[in-house]
């Protein structure tokens, strides 16, 4: 047999990757390189960034570690979608850039930048720590390792999915709240709060609750499923934080948190005016007073990132609201339950 | 500087338990992980399968003593028994801990943690959650860590030991984010960095980390690496970057066809076909590559692992993740297309030398994991043992590194120690006539294991692959970086491990040419067979003015007399 036959064979054309560029010692703000490599098909987004380190410009910075899309750190903003590098097609990308054999590369946002395609982590670990991203164990450690506690199937699947995380940060990066606030707890750390809180060898589910509802915690979420669209491990984040609002309903009731006055009023709005009225929605579950001290300052960033349209702010019945509504229906159970428990409030 | 008590060099499965436990045996330690990537990206989370523990939640009649059998027979005899049977006696209390802490296992019907068949074992003793165990055992692992206020240094290289004589002074390392050179006095120094299969580079199935970077630092340092020669082979690597196609594809009933579309495994195991031994299956593919049937392509030669005949349905129900790899990292549709796979280094089962607690001949410095070597996987590690390590010697490490830690009280590292690394560091960027390129020089070195000291070896191939390092090594005295920043210089970061990986490379070589016999992973085409009158022997490679300097250890035994490995 001939070598030609036995030659694989392979397309190739030239490929540019315009990289977002930033060392803090030496550059007063980022900017953009070019850099046209050719290459065949099959390759990565990765091994492309690989071959331009080792052969164009080994300045060129980004992480990356395991290369098979488990490890989490070569998460990076590709043709305007957080994603990992490492399972990122080229040619896949090729068909969704803007300009013809383009490919733009930047960092993930709502993290600091540290340099090129490298962000500080540090922020996701420490909100990790704040709403205990740990099962506290029913069990005191010195009888660890004695027996196991019996665990059905079913409780593991609820927790299943959401234990396929592995930090990459994709939907912190595309998460519309925390581009206005990043102190907001993050997608992430939802899910991972939510993966706790549903197991049953935990003992903090309260403790967590708590912080759970706090400022910039769960009920800032806009619902916008932009996390769970970028998630590279195709998580359901949008029912780990349904999951913990329901939570958050059934256990600490509808007066006590504003959250919860927040969701009442919602479906208000919703069951009334077949309208989301977003401008007065926290007028009317904190206040004006508290309104204009928290939550203006943000409307406004808000505004200037054209995250919200500009007042008047009433949104438009779209499929988003479709979705509210049907997310609301399934609280409004909830409300009601725990109404009928409380008669006298 | 106030020494800590226990700096802790890697935070894979086996740093963050030995942490975990320091800080239960004396919570009042001052004790610190250090790790050059975030410790939930260790290539811990890469491991698939699961990890062993005679449990006996689905074998019944398991016991502690099949499964040390099943260790020792699949060391092919080179295990320490007395470190295996502390391995697989321990393993279950060490499952159910995990079990107890959080870790999310796949659950049996009755509601106790899910087992499975593995390779080599007698019965099914394999724990597991889905096909994400390692990943999950490694988060649960970080989680408790930080629940426990564990103090991490995330993002810090380690450089070398500072060494007082016969004791180290602590750890010299860089601050990735700001390219500061920083000591860290310590008590006592653990090492748990991970394997060095990653040498043969896009030939093995390993993260761009697994350098072998503590061996090396240890090997500096004068500390005895043992059984160097041991690297385990995986049949289906992807021709492009060696990662893994488990064998799950050739279990549901994939071909492996060469270049002539033959199903060659017919020559090699005709009645189990495909489903050979993991061993015998990575030789057949390399026979065949070797004897001109691969295919041909700019990324090497190649094999094909065919599952079409399987049928879309099949392939989409039973091997999604499979198929996704394959579209990922390869950009072939295995509905389509067959997969071009060779076999791909996968674990180093040598590694820095210890006794069962972990120790090694500097007082004060252990070594646990894949970087250590106690032995408990001697030739060849069984599938799932691996994990189990990990946990089991990491925890032991750092109960008795949290014990020793108050009986020292180390010299303080000095200021020129730290100055003089930063000027070696420094001095590779400075540019000085000719240079060579950091790509060409890790390309070369993962091609000449690859070729000479790879499945097959004979002592003409291995001379071979002795001379190409010893020409790398000078080459890499002109080696340059060229990004000269100190913030996040990852262009260093690549020549330091380089440069770990050509020292490690010289003692895997070396104990490949003098070690004439055929034993586990070890295969010399010109020594066939096992020879226990002479290499019933663990091999030790010293520093020695440049070059590893050869010795020997006896083997443990004790229940298990020699006998021949057949399966
Ligand atoms: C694809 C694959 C599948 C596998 N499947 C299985 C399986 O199913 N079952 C099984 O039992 N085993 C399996 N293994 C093997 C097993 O995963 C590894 O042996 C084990 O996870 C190693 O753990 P570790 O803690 O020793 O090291 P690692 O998890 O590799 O951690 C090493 C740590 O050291 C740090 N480090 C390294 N160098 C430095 C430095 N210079 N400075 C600072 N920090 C440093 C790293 O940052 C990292 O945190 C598999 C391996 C691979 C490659
Ligand atoms: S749904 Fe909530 S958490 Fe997800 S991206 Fe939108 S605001 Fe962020
Ligand atoms: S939820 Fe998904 S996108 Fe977000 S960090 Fe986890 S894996 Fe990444
Ligand atoms: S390098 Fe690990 S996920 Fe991409």
């Amino acid at each position: 047999m001939s070598d030609s036959t036995i030659q694989h064979h392979e397309d190739s054309r030239d490929v540019t990757f315009r990289v977002h560029r930033f060392n803090p010692q030496v550059d007063s703000k980022p900017y953009f390189d070019d850099y046209t490599i050719r290459l065949e098909k099959g390759i990565t987004v990765l091994r492309a960034l690989n071959y331009i380190k080792e052969h164009v410009d080994a300045s060129l910075t980004f992480r990356a570690f395991c290369q098979a899309g488990i490890c989490g750190s070569c998460a990076m903003r590709i043709n305007n979608m957080s994603k990992l590098a490492c399972t990122t097609q080229v040619w896949d990308e090729l068909e969704k850039s803007r300009e013809p054999d383009i490919i733009k590369v930047e960092p993930l946002r709502n993290l600091p930048l540290i340099k090129d395609l490298v962000v500080e982590m540090d922020p996701l670990v420490d909100k990790m720590k704040s709403y205990s991203n740990w099962v506290d164990s029913k069990m005191s450690e010195e009888n660890w390792g004695k027996k196991e506690f019996l665990v059905s199937e079913a409780e593991f699947l609820k927790y299943d999915k959401a234990t396929d995380c592995i930090l990459c940060a994709s939907c912190v990066s595309e998460c519309t709240i925390l581009r206005a606030n990043r102190e907001y707890v993050s997608p992430a750390v939802l899910l991972k709060s939510y993966r706790m809180n549903v197991d049953s060898r935990d003992s903090i589910h309260e403790q967590r609750l708590a912080g759970l509802v706090k400022d910039h915690g769960v009920w800032d979420c806009t619902h916008c499923y932009r996390c769970q669209e970028s998630c590279v491990k195709h998580i359901p984040i949008m029912d780990a934080i349904h999951g913990i609002r329901e939570d958050a309903i059934a256990e600490r009731g509808t007066k006590d948190t504003s959250g919860a006055r927040h969701a009442e009023a919602f479906m208000e709005d919703i069951e009334k005016k077949g309208k989301l009225v977003e401008a007065t929605l926290p007028i009317r579950t904190n206040g004006v007073v508290w309104t204009m001290k928290n939550l203006l300052p943000m409307a406004f960033k808000m505004v200037l990132k054209r995250r919200t349209p500009p007042p008047p702010p009433l949104v438009k019945s779209t499929k988003d609201i479709e979705k509210f509504r049907a997310e609301f229906k399934e609280m409004t159970g909830h409300v009601a339950k725990d109404h009928a428990k409380k008669p006298g409030e | 500087m106030k020494p800590f008590d226990i700096v802790i060099v890697g935070g894979g499965g086996a740093g963050l338990y030995a942490a975990m436990e320091a800080m239960k045996t004396n919570p009042g330690l001052n004790i610190a992980v250090l790790s050059k990537i975030y410790p939930n990206r260790s290539h811990t989370s890469a491991a698939q399968g699961g990890a062993n523990a005679s449990l006996a939640n689905k074998a019944k009649d398991d016991t502690v003593e099949m499964h040390i059998f099943d260790t020792i027979k699949g060391s092919d005899y080179l295990a320490d028994q007395d470190a295996v049977e502390v391995l697989c006696s321990e393993a279950p209390k060490i499952i159910r801990e995990l079990e107890n802490m959080g870790t999310p296992w796949s659950r049996m019907e009755d509601n106790t943690i899910a087992q499975r068949p593995f390779g080599g074992a007698g019965r099914p003793r394999c724990c597991y959650c889905a096909d994400k165990t390692g990943h999950t055992i490694l988060q649960t692992l970080y989680e408790q860590c930080l629940r426990k206020g564990v103090i991490f240094f995330n993002e810090y290289f380690a450089l070398d030991l500072s060494v007082d004589g016969s004791r180290s002074r602590g750890l010299i390392a860089m601050n990735i984010k700001t390219g500061r050179i920083e000591a860290f006095p310590a008590k006592t120094v653990i090492f748990a960095t991970g394997g060095y299969a990653k040498m043969y580079w896009n030939r093995s199935s390993n993260a761009a980390g697994n350098t072998g970077d503590g061996q090396a630092i240890a090997y500096r340092a004068g500390i005895p690496l043992k059984d160097m020669e041991f690297v385990q082979f995986h049949p289906t690597g992807l021709r492009k970057s060696g990662l893994l196609v488990t064998e799950g594809a050739r279990g549901e009933g994939g071909y492996l066809v060469n270049a002539l579309g033959e199903r060659f495994m017919s020559r090699y195991a005709p009645e189990k076909m495909e489903l050979g031994p993991r061993d015998l299956v990575s030789r057949s593919l390399e026979t065949e590559i070797l004897e001109g049937r691969g295919f041909d392509s700019p990324a090497g030669k190649y094999l094909h692992l065919d599952l079409r005949h399987l049928g879309a349905d099949l392939i989409k129900s039973r091997l999604p993740q499979i198929r996704e790899m394959c579209m990922y990292f390869e950009g072939v549709d295995p509905i389509d297309e067959p997969i071009p796979v060779r076999p791909t280094a996968h674990y180093s089962m040598g590694g820095i030398d210890t006794d069962n607690f972990g120790r090694t001949v500097m007082e004060g410095v252990y070594a646990a994991g894949e970087c250590g070597c106690v032995s408990v996987h001697g030739a060849n590690r069984l599938g799932g043992n691996s994990l189990l390590d990990i946990l089991v010697f990491g925890r032991i490490a750092g109960r008795a590194a949290a014990e020793e830690a108050g009986k020292f009280n180390p010299a303080p590292i000095s200021e020129s120690e730290v100055l003089e690394k930063e000027q070696e560091l420094r001095s590779f960027m400075q540019p000085s006539g000719h240079y060579e390129r950091y790509g060409s020089l890790r390309e070369e070195l993962g091609q000449t294991l690859g070729l000479n000291v790879g499945i097959y070896r004979e002592a003409s191939k291995i001379r071979k692959g002795i001379e190409d390092l010893v020409a790398l090594k000078e080459r890499f005295s002109h080696v340059r970086v060229f990004d000269s920043s100190d913030v996040y210089n990852t262009n260093l970061l690549q020549v330091l491990e380089l440069r770990n990986m050509l020292d490690l490379a010289e003692t895997v070589a070396a104990g490949a040419l003098v070690r004439e016999e055929s034993r586990g992973s070890h295969t010399r085409t010109d020594f066939p067979t096992r020879d226990d009158a002479n290499w019933h022997k663990h091999t030790t490679y010293t520093l020695e003015e440049g070059r590893p300097k050869l010795g020997y250890k006896p083997v443990v035994m004790g229940r298990y007399e020699l006998q021949e490995r057949t399966y």
